[in-house]
């Protein structure tokens, strides 16, 4: 039952992941408020399905939903904030100040949670969300613990599938442009705060639904949980597995959650120093990061271009010309007509020759 | 004399108390290339931002076919058909080269998050023939083979030309170059001349902010000529050479350049 545990744990991170890579990876922009949309997510989802609170317990709503239209609606509002601090952030800030504001957003959020006890009951948080289902489904505790993961890694799958359409598709392209140079961006007519925008909202909707699939996973959530070491681990698992690529996000969570913190369990964790353990971990995910970046940027998948394959003609065309590339001497292909139709894209001109003026041009 | 479709009027800005362009007024006519020079200062790059929309003035009118852009952002300009480039190639330097005049193509209508989602296939379908057109313009700037290189691998030479085959796949109205020619050699020059001229013969109006006058001089129908942010001369190369005031700004101490 224990790996179950820790699979179900990396899966829901893996979710998360995938929604900060579409808004750091694509989008670059380095979001510090991203695991209060989690944290957010989590608390709403305990609100709205565990009922109401017993004093000296105390916390909004109270509702009684079934545990899937909470996250549903746990989404939403997360989806609603994310909203209002990507229209405050993401409008003319970029880099660190947009890291920074982000990170005063979730500090505020932060700080509200933890002081203002009607809300989610302050430090204390909420709990109560045990198993949602499980008697309706007719399960054992375990094989309830089973199923959820099954669930999760369906789920992640989903994203995965969502995320990897995404990223080939002609808005990842345009999203990726703007993160390259949003000044040529905007010079070719894309509106570079619209597109930033929409990618924050999609990132912060998975970070939503991770929440409520993290309440049903600890079933109880308080401000310890949402600490922002938290969110520097889920940097770290994009920048090992590759920023920018959603099959390496996944892969980077799993080495790093299931690798990297089942490996440091066994640090050894003296009775005097509870805390040595969790601490030399992070100093140890720190080391990676670094490591990572000064090795191997990139990650371990690289993020890879849709490429362009030659259509049929053109691959002829080109096999052909191999051995025509001996004898062509100096063909140009200037003459090629500049507004060509191109139904076939293989104009008769022979392929540039090798070692064209075209490489040796000056610094620019 | 045809229409106007670039009218400048009474352009000012400043920055701090100095003015990069004071007063500036002139305008472009429809299909022509028209050369933009002066020397270091004289406020040539300030105009080309501020028609843009990358910045804005603190007085003046533009207007684009009509329509007046001051107060309008960069995309929005550039929806209505204006391209322009900067000084250096901005290439998106992690896309591949095909990916960057795809970008060029400016198909909005398909960067939609949900058609994204929803019409994929028929997206993917349908890009097929604009990728066609994209490879036709690679091969015109010799950049055909390197169609699937990261645009960050290629040489200064090839961004260059790489930024030509954006433009050119931008099928823009008016075009604006910001000193096309800088750290270019002759070879490639001569290239670049050519695809200014060819976008003349296509019927587009560009505009050339550029120090090279033998290069304005074989490809631009008429110059401006700025010096101190304000409009000294503006007319055929050939009559400035009489002109004092240009001589006396620019040309007489430019000319060994060549």
């Amino acid at each position: 039952m224990y790996w179950v545990s820790v699979f179900t744990e990396a899966g829901i991170f893996a979710i998360l992941a995938l929604g900060l890579d579409v808004i750091w990876g694509w989008g670059g922009d380095f979001d510090l408020a991203f695991y209060g949309y989690l944290a957010l997510g989590s608390y709403l989802t305990f609100v709205l399905t565990i009922g109401r609170p017993t004093p000296p317990v105390q916390y909004i709503l109270g509702w009684h939903l079934p545990v899937l239209a909470a996250i549903v609606v746990a989404m939403v509002v997360v989806v609603g904030l994310a909203a209002v601090i990507g229209a405050i952030a993401l409008r003319n800030l970029r880099d660190i100040y947009f890291a920074v504001t982000t990170l005063g957003a979730v500090s505020a959020l932060y700080l509200i949670v933890e002081n203002y006890t009607p809300l989610f009951d302050g430090y204390n948080g909420v709990y109560g969300l045990i198993n949602p289902g499980q008697s309706a489904l007719n399960l054992t505790y375990n094989g309830y613990r089973i199923v959820f993961l099954v669930i999760v890694l369906a789920l992640l799958f989903l994203a995965y599938l969502l995320v990897q359409r995404l990223s080939r598709s002609p808005f990842g392209r345009m999203l990726r442009a703007v993160r390259e140079d949003e000044r040529a961006a905007a010079a070719y007519g894309r509106k570079v705060f619209w597109a930033k925008y929409r990618a924050y909202l999609f990132g912060a909707a998975l970070a939503g639904l991770t929440g409520g699939l993290f309440a049903i996973f600890i079933s109880a959530f308080n401000p310890s949980a949402w600490t922002p070491q938290e969110l520097l681990v889920i940097y770290a698992a994009i920048l090992v597995g590759g920023r920018g690529n959603p099959r390496g996000v996944i892969l980077g969570v799993f080495v790093v959650y299931i690798g990297f913190i089942e490996l440091t369990r066994f640090l050894p964790s003296p009775a005097s120093r509870p805390d040595f353990g969790p601490a030399m971990r992070q100093i140890l995910i720190g080391l990676m990061i670094i490591l990572m970046l000064r090795f191997r940027p990139e990650g371990l998948f690289r993020e890879r271009p849709g490429l362009d394959r030659a259509p049929r003609s053109a691959r002829r065309r080109l096999s052909g010309s191999i051995g025509a590339l001996a004898t062509a001497s100096a063909g140009s292909t200037d003459a090629t007509p500049t507004s060509a139709p191109a139904a076939t894209a293989a104009p008769p001109a022979p392929p540039a020759p090798a070692g064209s003026a075209a490489d040796e041009g000056g610094p620019g | 004399m045809s229409a106007a479709l670039l009218e400048i009027e009474d352009l000012t800005k400043s920055f701090g108390g100095v003015y990069a362009v004071r007063n500036c007024t002139f305008s472009v006519p429809e299909g022509q290339v028209i050369g933009l020079i002066g020397p270091n200062g004289a406020g040539k790059s300030t105009v080309v931002d501020l028609v843009s929309g990358f910045g804005r003035p603190d007085s003046g009118s533009i207007r684009f076919a009509g329509e007046p852009l001051v107060g309008k952002r960069p995309d929005v300009i550039s929806r209505l058909g204006l391209i322009r480039t900067f000084q250096t190639p901005r290439e998106w330097r992690n896309l591949t080269v095909m990916d960057n005049v795809l970008l060029a193509r400016r198909r909005f209508a398909d960067e939609s998050f949900w058609l994204s989602l929803t019409r994929a296939r028929r997206i993917r379908r349908e890009e097929e023939a604009e990728r066609a057109i994209v490879r036709s313009i690679l091969e015109r700037f010799q950049l055909a083979e390197l169609k699937n290189e990261f645009a960050v691998r290629l040489s200064g030479g090839q961004k260059r030309l790489l930024e030509f085959a954006r433009i050119a796949a931008a099928e823009a109205r008016l075009i604006i170059l910001d000193e096309p020619m800088g750290g270019v050699n002759p070879v490639l020059g001569a290239r670049i001349g050519e695809a200014v001229r060819q976008f003349a013969v296509e019927g587009k109006t560009v505009i050339v902010v550029e120090h090279n006058l033998p290069f304005i001089e074989r490809t631009c129908h008429q110059v401006v000529v700025m010096d101190l942010g304000e409009v000294i001369a503006q007319g055929p190369f050939s009559g400035l050479r009489g002109n004092p005031r240009v001589v006396d700004a620019y040309l007489g101490m430019d000319q060994s350049h060549g």
